[in-house]
């Protein structure tokens, strides 16, 4: 292998850029790192140390006492029931708007009829209606619909919302595909949806996977729809955090914020870390063809 | 009975028309190749055919069945597409038996229908890959394979080959005509590629701007164009044309010309008849290069052969033949030596002009005018 000769101002200029690189991810980094720190003190700690001093051992009790016995308003049972409620809206939320985005990009890629770019555009003004804008229309919607303070309620809203984005995301990735092989399977005697699940599916899952980071990561982190549309015992877990948070009987418990934040955090990040690398793929999935 | 009869048929976007009103019959058997420039509509005819795109106006019938307004999977059409379409989540096995599935055929029956197919074309071997595993040229045979499996009634071909290279193309032509002689099948198929025309078809249709001009076998085509843009598209290099003017000389009708050199010659007409109409007009002769070469002893008793002196202007040897540039009447002449016979560039050399295949045409409709 040859070996590019460099001279010492383009080496030094190589080293720079690796310096300015990593104070950018430090800058980054420094608030997790806080944020960890602090999780793992106890309140004296807290308030004897600095905001970088290490705590004196690893102390789990704020992490234990988030999960299951911090005061959230009124009750003082932690953010699990919360968890449990944003799994509850998350999972039906995200599977329900990406097949439905499927199946809209299908059609609007493969199936085109009289108007179909037409009603592609609109529904692409739907990525940028703001959340703000349709609260009240959908607080009066959901009443009408017996939905309201309601699961299922808050599972409609985030799909409705989703589907401008989920079908993008498919279209422009099925726009990429042959229609050669639509036609050939017409041919071969294939129909709508037997085209869908046996040929056009199977080649989906980089889309699939970026569909569901990104519905995951919006409806998981979603504050404004928890706490407009959801009752008491239905808020997500964002929702939550915020009450606990909110809530304080003597002295604000820091670590405990903390630890609450950090868990709240980690779904995303796992979903991302798992299927990260499909997600800059798929992102850039049809740009280049071949 | 014919296999496909396309009758009348009309296909308009808005205001385009792209296809005007094609008529069109196919005994079963047959070997049918569309052909002609880009956007002359050989591909929307062949969708409408496949039914992929609905038709205007007119009738298509596959048998004695009007399939005009029939979804494509009723018509019992197989297609071998440009870009060959393979399912890429299939292995080849499954590709060739996926027509077979959707119809419900067994599954015995299935395996064995995938075996016939691919000792046919000698995939046995590749039957567990995936397409993204295969050359282009297995590719290709895949689909032909996946086409062969359902033994449709019709076949089309879209362009199959001028994705591979120019060897292989050669190679799968040689294998498409094969297995067209071995099946009898009726194939109509879609190209650009005169050659590939030309050595495939039992009949061209040659079309333009939705229209079809004519429709013949390879030879018709070749020796009796209707106008001059067939006699300019088939063949290669391509049919010289030479505006130049009918005279009645000594010898009967013939067309006057003017070398390079600025001397007049006088060439005999094979078909003074027909263009005794036409005296003292203006035409365009129409002559293959392969009519102007160099002397050959026996021909030159031939009333309709001359030989003319010709300043030769470019040599270009293709090993079998050497194609010589030289000018009559203000264009460019191509001509077809042989190697042998010396031609240096600038000298003036004798050729020898056959006109028993000359043509002729009104240089303004560009309609030939001594067709019988």
């Amino acid at each position: 292998m040859v070996k590019s000769q460099q001279t010492f101002g383009q080496q030094l200029l190589r080293y720079g850029l690796y310096a300015i690189l990593g104070v950018a991810a430090l800058v980054y980094l420094m608030p997790l790192w806080v944020m960890l720190l602090t999780s793992l003190k106890d309140i004296e700690e807290i308030r004897s140390g600095t905001l970088f001093s290490l705590p004196g051992s690893l102390n789990f009790d704020a992490w234990s006492k988030a999960w299951s016995g911090a005061c959230t308003g009124s009750t003082c049972e932690g953010i699990a029931p919360f968890f449990g409620n944003s799994f509850k809206i998350v999972i039906p939320a995200v599977a329900i708007s990406t097949l439905i985005g499927a199946l809209n990009g299908y059609v609007l890629s493969m199936w085109r009829f009289r108007g179909s770019e037409l009603l592609f555009g609109a529904m692409l003004v739907g990525c940028f209606i703001p959340f703000q804008v349709i609260l009240l229309p959908m607080a009066r919607m959901l009443a009408t619909f017996g939905l309201a303070n309601t699961t299922t309620g808050l599972v409609a809203v985030h799909i409705t919302y989703g589907i401008a984005f989920t079908t993008l995301f498919f279209r422009n990735f099925y726009v990429g595909l042959p229609k050669e092989l639509i036609a050939a399977a017409r041919l071969d005697g294939a129909g709508f949806f037997f085209i869908f699940r046996r040929i056009v599916l199977p080649l989906s899952t980089p889309i699939i996977v970026v569909c569901v980071i990104w519905q995951f990561t919006q409806i998981w982190n979603d504050f404004l729809f928890g706490v407009v549309f959801s009752g008491g015992d239905t808020q997500p877990v964002t929702v939550a955090l915020n009450n606990l948070v909110n809530t304080s009987f003597g002295g604000k418990e820091y670590n405990v914020d903390m630890a609450a934040a950090l868990m709240a955090a980690l779904p995303t990040l796992v979903v991302y870390v798992l299927a990260g690398k499909y997600f800059v793929r798929g992102l850039t999935a049809g740009a280049v063809k071949g | 009975m014919a296999n496909l009869t396309i009758d009348n048929v009309i296909k308009t976007y808005g205001q385009t028309e792209v296809l005007k009103g094609i008529n069109i019959a196919i005994e079963k058997g047959e070997f049918l190749i569309l052909v002609g420039p880009s956007g002359c509509g050989k591909s929307t005819l062949m969708n409408s055919i496949a039914g992929l795109e609905d038709v205007t106006g007119g009738r298509i019938l596959i048998g004695d069945t009007d399939v005009t307004q029939a979804a494509p999977k009723d018509r019992d059409i197989a297609m071998v597409f440009q870009s060959y379409a393979l399912y890429p989540n299939m292995s080849v096995r499954e590709n060739i038996a996926f027509g077979l599935e959707i119809r419900k055929v067994p599954k015995p029956e299935r395996e064995a229908e995938v075996q016939r197919v691919a000792s046919l074309l000698q995939i046995e071997h590749l039957l567990d890959r995936k397409p993204g595993q295969l050359s282009g040229g297995q590719r290709q045979r895949v689909a032909m394979g996946r086409a062969l499996a359902r033994r449709p009634k019709l076949y089309l071909f879209d362009e199959p080959l001028s994705n591979l290279d120019a060897k292989l193309r050669v190679e799968m032509r040689t294998e498409i005509k094969k297995l067209h002689q071995r099946l009898g099948t009726t194939i109509v198929y879609v190209t650009h590629d005169q050659i590939e025309a030309m050595t495939l078809a039992d009949r061209i249709a040659v079309m333009r701007a939705g229209e079809l001009l004519q429709l013949g076998s390879p030879q018709e085509i070749y020796d009796d164009p209707a106008n001059q843009f067939v006699a300019g598209f088939m063949g290669s290099p391509a049919m010289n044309f030479v505006p130049c003017r009918l005279v009645a000389g000594d010898a009967g009708l013939g067309v006057e010309i003017t070398d390079g050199n600025g001397n007049p010659a006088w060439l005999p007409v094979p078909n003074p008849e027909r263009l005794s109409g036409h005296a003292g007009q203006e035409v365009v002769l129409g002559i293959r290069p392969e009519m102007i070469t160099d002397p050959v002893p026996h021909k030159a008793e031939d009333p309709l052969v001359r030989q003319v002196p010709m300043k030769v202007l470019v040599t270009e040897p293709t090993g079998a033949d050497t194609m010589l540039v030289t000018e009559i009447n203000g264009v460019e002449l191509n001509c077809r030596i042989n190697p042998g016979y010396s031609t240096p560039v600038g000298e003036t050399v004798p050729l020898m002009f056959d006109m028993s295949k000359a043509v002729f045409f009104d240089p303004n409709s560009e309609a030939r005018i001594d067709r019988a």
